[in-house]
């Protein structure tokens, strides 16, 4: 029977609650609304997970006791991925991490972690997608190519729709800021408002612009001309936003206190917030769920005094000393982290939860086939605003969900 | 005699930059094994005058050696100016393969990768190769 139903989208961490999804005996027929990320995750992977025990295909209950033997034998155990599951199943992990006194980290550990860590201490004043929508007139997208990794941003709030004050729109009430060491997708829409800067140039430019806007020459090699007419366009802002990019965050990972002081020293002119560009669509539920747990939005070891965090619990250095049993929720690995660290999971019993096959099925352990969060299994996830959004299933799946499945470990553990 | 394949090609020093493309993203996350992820991935984009200056040709295939690892990619000219001295590589695991284990603050330089880039015979790294490599 043919059904059509409004599903909100689980590709990218925008949660675009507006896609139209035809469904015809339980099979996904017909997609409006969705980018190509959405279609990409409605319509799902070739190659289905498959549960196995040492590469061997296995009963799944047997794959799931025997992950919790790995993991009662483990000393160090690291549980890391959670930035594709729902709110529950990270809930779930927390527990499963807490349990076994364990490391929990996630993909936010090398993304927007450090920025989500800002905003929740308050050292960063953030807003909404819609506050965006209604009143921004000045828009940076720092480091960020949202046309490339939330496509329909621009489109859906932050740049071409009418809002409630900016009713002439992109053509006159808004401008679109892009700096960015290349020309990007959203820099070609930015016009003359793109910054070209080089790599590893972000911190200059941000003492740049606080000369600019504390009217001092700026001394750094660009452009004079052009960033004391950027540092004009950002004092007259009435509501403006930074869109923060892996770009900007990769350059100033060490000086996260530069952001800080810009975004102060707009706001003696002007209202500028932050919204950072969290990637997969729950990775900002994880720092949420793990900070309303422990007070840390990641890198978290469970002690028996509680729950300590550091740079030494993130999933990077955990996996170059220390893991010596990795539990992988709804993450590859061996595709995004680099293979001078991900090579160390071939050392170590890998028990991998994942929808698919993928690169890190090759070296794991123990593979057990989960549900899609999202497309198969309903929960709640947070947008990347900080938003709570409900995602309901599409469709129904015999598998069982990666919650499941971490709770039925956490029954069998020893 | 073929002298020229005594002579060594030589090597420069380039930054590589990694970004997130949304049609690469899209088809590997729906076939990360398959043909077309390999092909939109194992490329690194380079501006047209730089190639000229390493003399580098478009669809060619290079070397990018580092410190933590060797691929072979296509090179692909850009079609607009890019700044000296960098490449930019869309994230897989042909740029993960080059990438440092040493971070700072617990995040790798994804987007600071030290190679030296040369021209090659070389066939392209396959998936395989990689895992292989591991």
């Amino acid at each position: 029977m043919e059904q059509s139903v409004t599903w909100t989208c689980t590709g990218c961490a925008l949660l675009c609650e507006d896609i139209q999804v035809i469904i015809n005996n339980n099979k996904i027929e017909k997609v409006e609304n969705a980018c190509l990320k959405g279609k990409a995750r409605l319509f799902g992977c070739k190659h289905p997970a498959r549960s196995t025990i040492n590469q061997v295909d296995a009963d799944i209950s047997e794959a799931i006791s025997q992950a919790a033997r790995i993991l009662t034998d483990s000393e160090h155990p690291l549980l890391y991925g959670w930035s594709n599951s729902t709110s529950e199943a990270q809930h779930a992990g927390i527990e499963l991490a807490q349990s076994l006194g364990a490391v929990i980290d996630s993909t936010s550990s090398f993304c927007q972690g450090i920025t989500i860590n800002e905003i929740f201490k308050n050292n960063l004043p953030a807003c909404t997608l819609e506050d965006v929508r209604e009143k921004a007139d000045v828009i940076m997208y720092w480091g960020a190519d949202p046309m490339s990794s939330h496509p329909r941003h621009l489109s859906k709030y932050s740049y071409f729709p009418r809002g409630e004050l900016r009713q002439r729109g992109y053509e006159e009430d808004r401008k679109a800021i892009c700096i960015d060491v290349r020309q990007s997708r959203t820099a070609k829409i930015c016009k003359d408002k793109f910054y070209m800067i080089p790599p590893q140039g972000d911190a200059e430019f941000i003492r740049g612009l606080m000369d600019g806007l504390s009217g001092r020459v700026p001394k750094l090699d660009y452009d004079i001309k052009r960033i004391l007419e950027l540092a004009a366009t950002l004092k007259k802002a009435e509501f403006g936003v930074i869109f923060v990019g892996l770009g900007l965050i990769y350059s100033i990972k060490s000086q996260m206190q530069l952001l800080l002081e810009l975004i102060n020293k707009l706001n003696e002119f002007s209202n500028f917030y932050l919204i950072p560009m969290t990637g997969h669509f729950n990775m900002r539920g994880f720092n949420h769920n793990l900070f309303e747990k422990t007070g840390f939005v990641h890198r978290v070891k469970f002690t028996d005094e509680g729950a300590i965090s550091g740079t030494e619990y993130s999933v990077i250095e955990q996996l170059k000393n220390g893991a010596d049993a990795a539990v992988i929720v709804g993450s590859d690995p061996l595709t995004s982290l680099p293979a001078s660290v991900s090579r160390r999971l071939k050392n170590i019993p890998v028990i991998l939860i994942d929808p698919c096959t993928n690169l890190t099925s090759k070296v794991a352990d123990i593979t057990i086939p989960c549900s899609v969060s999202g497309i198969e299994v309903s929960g709640t996830a947070i947008r990347l605003d900080g938003q709570t959004q409900e995602i309901s299933s599409l469709i129904e799946s015999n598998g069982l969900s990666d919650e499941v499945i971490i709770r039925r470990i956490m029954e069998e553990l020893d | 005699m073929d002298i020229g394949k005594f002579i060594k090609a030589p090597e420069y020093d380039i930054i590589i930059v990694t970004y997130r493309d949304v049609f690469q993203a899209s088809i590997c996350e729906a076939d990360r094994f398959g043909p077309e992820c390999r092909e939109m991935s194992a490329v690194i984009i380079l501006d047209n005058t730089e190639m000229k200056r390493m003399g580098i040709s478009n669809e060619s295939n290079v070397l990018l050696k580092s410190k933590w690892g060797n691929v072979v990619v296509k090179v692909r000219a850009s079609t607009k100016s890019e700044q000296k001295g960098i490449g930019f590589m869309v994230n897989s695991p042909w740029s993960n393969a080059l990438v440092s284990d040493e971070t700072l603050n617990g995040i790798p330089e994804y987007k600071n990768i030290h190679v030296k880039i040369t021209t090659t015979k070389e066939v392209l790294t396959s998936l395989e190769d990689l895992l292989a490599g591991l």
